[in-house]
C-alpha cells in the first residue's frame, strides 16, 4: 500500500476513555476477570481504529489501549522479568518488576495484537514497541552488571519479537525511547542497543524520542542537540520528534547534521486540549520542509494521545489530516 | 437517640458529661415525640474556632429531592452550650424541625446551596478586597488573627530552608546544563509581602555567598486576587523591584493568567491560601451519603439590633447586606464609609449557617472541579465508611490542578497550610468552617489532594511545620510521580 507524501499517523496511543481506565483498575481490584478485560480491550481497540480511519489517518495503530503504560505491557510479557501484580492500585501505575537472572529467549506474543489490528482495518498499520533503554529505567535489575548489558540482552530477546512482527505483516514498526531525553549521557550505548534491537528486521523502523508524556506532562526539559551526532549511527529509517509544543528551533539540527532519516514531525501538541487549526498544522509542516525534503517528511502528534479526551484527540487528528492536505496541495502532490 | 461524642478536649470531659446527662434527661422526660427520638442523632463536639458559623445547638435535617427524610441530627457545640438551659433549648430546636421552610427566629440571606456556592464566600472575597478598611476599623493587621499572631509563611528559618532547597535544585540543573536562562518562581497569595521580601533577601545573600550569580536571573511573580494586597506587597519587596512582578491572579485558576509559563516555573509557593478557598462537604451517616447544603442567616434578634444601630429599617436588612456584597462597604451607608464598614463587621459577626443533608445516590454524584476524575472519590472514600463528615476542598483541588501545569519538569509546589492527611482524622477535630477575622478558614483535605496529585502525575507529601512549637501547619510539597 503506497502512502502519500506528508502521510499522517499517530505516535501510538489514542485517547484512553475514562470508563476503560476504571475497568482496567477494576481488574486490578479483582472485580472483573482477565477474559472480560480482554473482550473489553478488543471492543475499545476496534473503536480507536475506526476513529483514526474517520479522521483520515494514512497509517493507524491499535491505539495501545491494551497497555497500562509504556512499560508494563512489555514487562509482564518479557521472559525472566518478574512482576508483582499486587504492586499497583491504579492501572496506570508501574508494576514493581525485577529481573533476577539472564533473560531467556522466548516470545512476547506481540504479534497477536498486531494481527488483531490488521484484521480490522484496510489502512496501513504501525506497531509500536518500547525500546530497551526505556525499559531498563523502569525494570529493576538484580542480575546484569550494568544498564547497558541489561539493555543489550533485552534487545536480543526483543529482536526476535520484532522479526516475528515483520513476519506477521508489520511493515511499520516504531521504537519508543523517550528516556533518551532524561539520560542523554546514555546515548552512545543506547544507539548500539537500538541497532541490535532492529538488526535484520524486515520492516520500516522509526525511532520516537520525545520529552516524556507521563501523566500528560513532560518529564524532562532541554533540546534535541544531545541526539547529534550519535543518533546518525542509528540503523533506523525515520526519527519522530516533538516540535509542536517546543517550537521548531531544533529543526535546524537537520541542516547542521545532514542525514538520510525520514522525519516524523510532531505537529500536534498533546499536552494541551486546545485544538490546532489545520492552518497551524500546515504552518508547522512548512517550517519542517525548509530543512527536510517533502518525500522524507510525515506528520504525527508530538507523542501519544493517551491523555487527551476522545473528542479532543479526534479533533486534533482531523486537523492534522486537513493541515497535511493543505501543504500537499501547495506542493502539487 | 444516638449520642456521638466526636472530639472533646480532655479539659472539657466534665462538661461533656453534664451535657450527655442533660440529653438523656430530654429523652426520658417525654417532651420529644417517639418518632423524632428514634431518628435523633446528637453529635457532641468542641469547635476550636472561637468565632464560627454555628449556634450552640444546630439542627440538621436530611432530604431527598422534596422529601424530608426521618433522619434528624443535632450538633452541640460544647464551647457555646449552657448546660443549665440545654433541655429547653433542645426541645425548642426540635420543634423548629417541624417548620420545614425555616425558623421565624432567623433572617435568611440566601436559599440552601452547596457549601462552595454559599454567600459566606462573597464575604470572604469582600474581606480581601477591602482589607485596609477592615484593618483600619479593627485596629490591627489581619495576621494578628492567626495562631501565634503572625503568618507561618514569614518564619525566617522556614524561608531560609526554602531558599537553600531551591538553590540546590538550581545548582543541580546548572550542573546538567539544563538551567533555564530565566528562573521563574511564583508566590500565590502574597499576604503582606513579607515572605517574598524575606525570600528574595535570603536568596540574594545565599547566591552571593555561593558565587553562583543566579539572583539576577530570578523572575519572582507575586500573584494575588486582591489589588489591595498586591499594592502592599509591592512596597515590601521594593529592594527587589527589578526581579518582581505583580499579577492579579485567581487562586482557583492560576493557569488562566499564567499559561505563558506552562512547564517553566521552578517553584510555586502558597501559604494559607487553600484553607481560604470554597469547599463542599460530604457526610456519611449509617453508610448513606449526603451532600451538605447550607444557607446563611442572621438571628432575627441580631438583625433587629444591627438595623437599629445603623438606622436601617428591619425590612431593609437583607437588601442592605446584598448591597454590601455588591458595591462594597464604602457605599452602603449615607453617613460615610466608617459606618458601612462597621455594618459589615456586625453582620459578619452575627452570620450563621443552617445546614441540611441532601441524599445522593453515590459518591460519583459529588461535583468535582473540572480536570479531576470523578472516580477518584471512590478510591478516596473506599468501602466500610459508616459515619464521617469531610471536606471535598473543592477550591483547593481546583487550584492545585490549575497550578501544576505551570511547573517545570523539575519544579515543585510547596504549600503551607492546615491539612487533614487521613480521612479518619476528620473525626478527631472540628475542621471548619470557622471565622478568621473577616475571612473563612477550613482545614484542607490533604488526603484527597494527594489522590488528585497522583492522578495528575505528582506524589504529594506532607511534613510537619517544625519552626513553631504547637503549630498545626503542615508543609505540602510535590515530587514528580514516576
Amino acid at each position: 500500500m503506497s502512502l502519500p507524501i506528508l502521510y499522517t499517523t499517530v505516535v501510538g496511543s489514542y485517547s484512553m476513555p475514562g470508563w476503560l481506565e476504571r475497568l482496567k483498575t477494576e481488574y486490578f481490584a479483582r472485580r472483573i476477570s482477565r477474559q472480560e478485560l480482554d473482550e473489553i480491550h478488543d471492543v475499545a481497540v476496534k473503536a480507536a481504529v475506526k476513529d483514526q480511519e474517520v479522521c483520515g489517518l494514512d497509517v493507524v495503530t491499535d491505539g495501545e489501549l491494551r497497555r497500562d503504560n509504556m512499560i508494563d505491557y512489555f514487562a509482564e510479557r518479557l521472559p525472566g522479568v518478574q512482576t508483582d501484580h499486587t504492586s499497583k492500585k491504579f492501572y496506570y501505575d508501574f508494576y514493581d518488576s525485577v529481573v533476577r537472572g539472564k533473560l531467556p529467549m522466548a516470545s512476547l506474543r506481540l504479534s497477536d495484537d498486531f494481527k488483531f489490528l490488521a484484521a480490522f482495518t484496510d489502512r496501513s498499520t504501525k506497531f509500536c514497541v518500547t525500546g530497551p533503554h526505556s525499559l531498563v529505567k523502569r525494570i529493576k535489575d538484580e542480575y546484569y552488571k550494568n544498564e547497558e548489558a541489561f539493555a543489550m540482552d533485552l534487545a536480543r530477546v526483543m529482536n526476535m519479537e520484532l522479526k516475528e512482527l515483520a513476519r506477521a505483516g508489520a511493515r511499520y514498526i516504531q521504537i519508543d525511547e523517550p528516556y533518551y531525553s532524561g539520560f542523554p549521557e546514555d546515548l552512545q550505548w543506547g544507539v548500539k542497543v537500538l541497532n541490535t534491537l532492529v538488526d535484520g528486521v524486515d520492516a520500516k523502523i522509526a525511532l520516537h524520542v520525545c520529552y516524556g508524556n507521563r501523566y500528560g506532562k513532560p518529564s524532562w526539559a532541554g533540546n534535541y542537540r544531545y541526539l547529534f551526532p550519535a543518533i546518525l549511527e542509528a540503523n533506523v529509517h525515520a526519527l519522530t520528534l516533538e516540535f509542536a509544543r517546543r517550537g521548531g528551533e531544533d529543526l535546524e539540527l537537520f541542516k547542521e547534521f545532514p542525514n538520510k532519516f525520514e522525519l516524523g514531525v510532531g505537529v500536534i501538541d498533546v499536552k494541551t486540549h486546545e485544538v490546532e487549526t489545520p492552518e497551524i498544522v500546515a504552518e508547522r509542516l512548512r517550517k519542517a520542509l525548509k530543512f527536510v525534503p517533502a518525500e522524507r517528511v510525515f506528520a504525527l502528534p508530538d507523542c501519544g494521545c493517551l491523555h487527551l479526551p476522545q473528542e479532543v484527540a479526534f479533533a486534533k487528528l482531523r486537523s492534522m489530516v486537513q493541515g497535511a492536505k493543505i501543504v500537499r496541495k501547495e506542493l502539487g502532490a | 437517640m444516638i449520642l456521638h461524642v466526636n472530639h472533646i478536649p480532655q479539659k472539657q470531659n466534665a462538661l461533656a458529661g453534664n451535657v450527655a446527662c442533660a440529653l438523656v434527661g430530654v429523652a426520658a422526660d417525654g417532651q420529644v415525640q417517639g418518632p423524632v427520638l428514634e431518628n435523633l442523632n446528637v453529635h457532641l463536639e468542641w469547635l476550636q474556632y472561637k468565632t464560627n458559623f454555628r449556634e450552640a445547638i444546630a439542627l440538621r435535617r436530611a432530604v431527598r429531592g422534596n422529601e424530608v427524610l426521618p433522619w434528624i441530627e443535632l450538633g452541640v457545640d460544647l464551647r457555646q452550650v449552657q448546660p443549665d438551659c440545654l433541655k429547653e433549648e433542645v426541645v425548642a430546636v426540635l420543634k423548629d424541625a417541624e417548620a420545614l421552610d425555616g425558623s421565624a427566629k432567623r433572617v435568611y440571606l440566601e436559599p440552601f446551596c452547596p457549601g462552595r456556592l454559599g454567600m459566606i464566600w462573597q464575604f470572604n472575597r469582600l474581606f480581601w478586597q477591602h482589607l485596609p478598611l477592615w484593618e483600619s476599623a479593627s485596629g490591627q493587621g489581619f495576621e494578628r488573627a492567626l495562631p501565634g499572631g503572625t503568618s507561618d509563611a514569614n518564619h525566617p528559618e522556614a524561608v531560609s530552608d526554602a531558599v537553600t532547597e531551591f538553590w540546590t535544585l538550581l545548582n543541580d540543573l546548572d550542573t546538567r546544563k539544563q538551567l533555564p536562562q530565566e528562573i521563574f518562581t511564583i508566590e500565590i497569595g502574597v499576604g503582606t509581602g513579607q515572605r517574598a521580601a524575606a525570600w528574595l533577601d535570603r536568596f540574594r545573600a545565599f547566591d552571593r555567598e555561593k558565587g553562583t550569580n543566579y539572583y539576577p536571573r530570578i523572575r519572582f511573580l507575586l500573584a494575588d486576587y486582591s489589588m489591595a494586597t498586591l499594592n502592599r506587597a509591592m512596597e515590601a519587596v521594593r529592594e527587589h523591584r527589578e526581579l518582581a512582578s505583580f499579577l492579579a491572579v485567581d487562586a482557583l485558576d492560576p493557569f488562566k493568567s499564567l499559561s505563558f509559563l506552562r512547564y517553566k516555573v521552578l517553584s510555586i509557593h502558597l501559604t494559607n491560601v487553600y484553607d481560604n478557598l470554597p469547599t463542599d462537604e460530604v457526610v456519611v451517616r449509617d453508610g448513606k451519603l449526603y451532600l451538605v447544603e447550607a444557607r446563611a442567616y442572621v438571628p432575627t434578634t441580631a438583625a433587629a439590633r444591627i438595623s437599629e444601630a445603623f438606622g436601617i429599617p428591619v425590612a431593609e436588612f437583607r437588601r442592605t447586606v446584598s448591597r454590601l456584597l455588591e458595591v462594597g462597604p464604602q457605599h452602603i451607608h449615607h453617613n460615610g464609609p466608617e459606618l458601612g464598614v462597621a455594618f459589615w463587621r456586625s453582620v459578619w459577626d452575627a452570620i450563621r449557617l443552617e445546614e441540611r443533608y441532601v441524599a445522593i445516590q453515590g459518591i460519583l454524584d459529588v461535583q468535582l472541579p473540572a480536570g479531576v476524575k470523578p472516580g477518584i472519590l471512590e478510591t478516596f472514600v473506599g468501602e466500610g465508611v459508616m459515619n464521617q463528615r469531610f471536606h471535598i476542598s473543592s477550591g483547593a483541588l481546583e487550584s492545585f490542578v490549575n497550578t501544576v501545569p505551570l511547573l517545570h519538569p523539575r519544579g515543585f509546589l510547596q504549600v503551607q497550610d492546615i491539612f487533614v492527611t487521613k480521612l479518619d482524622d476528620y473525626g478527631r477535630l472540628f475542621r471548619g468552617p470557622g471565622k478568621m477575622d473577616g475571612s473563612i478558614v477550613n482545614w484542607v483535605n490533604g488526603a484527597l489532594l494527594a489522590e488528585v496529585g497522583a492522578q495528575a502525575g505528582y506524589d504529594v507529601h506532607f511534613a510537619p511545620f517544625p519552626y513553631r512549637q504547637g503549630s498545626r501547619t503542615s508543609i505540602l510539597y510535590t515530587t514528580q510521580r514516576e
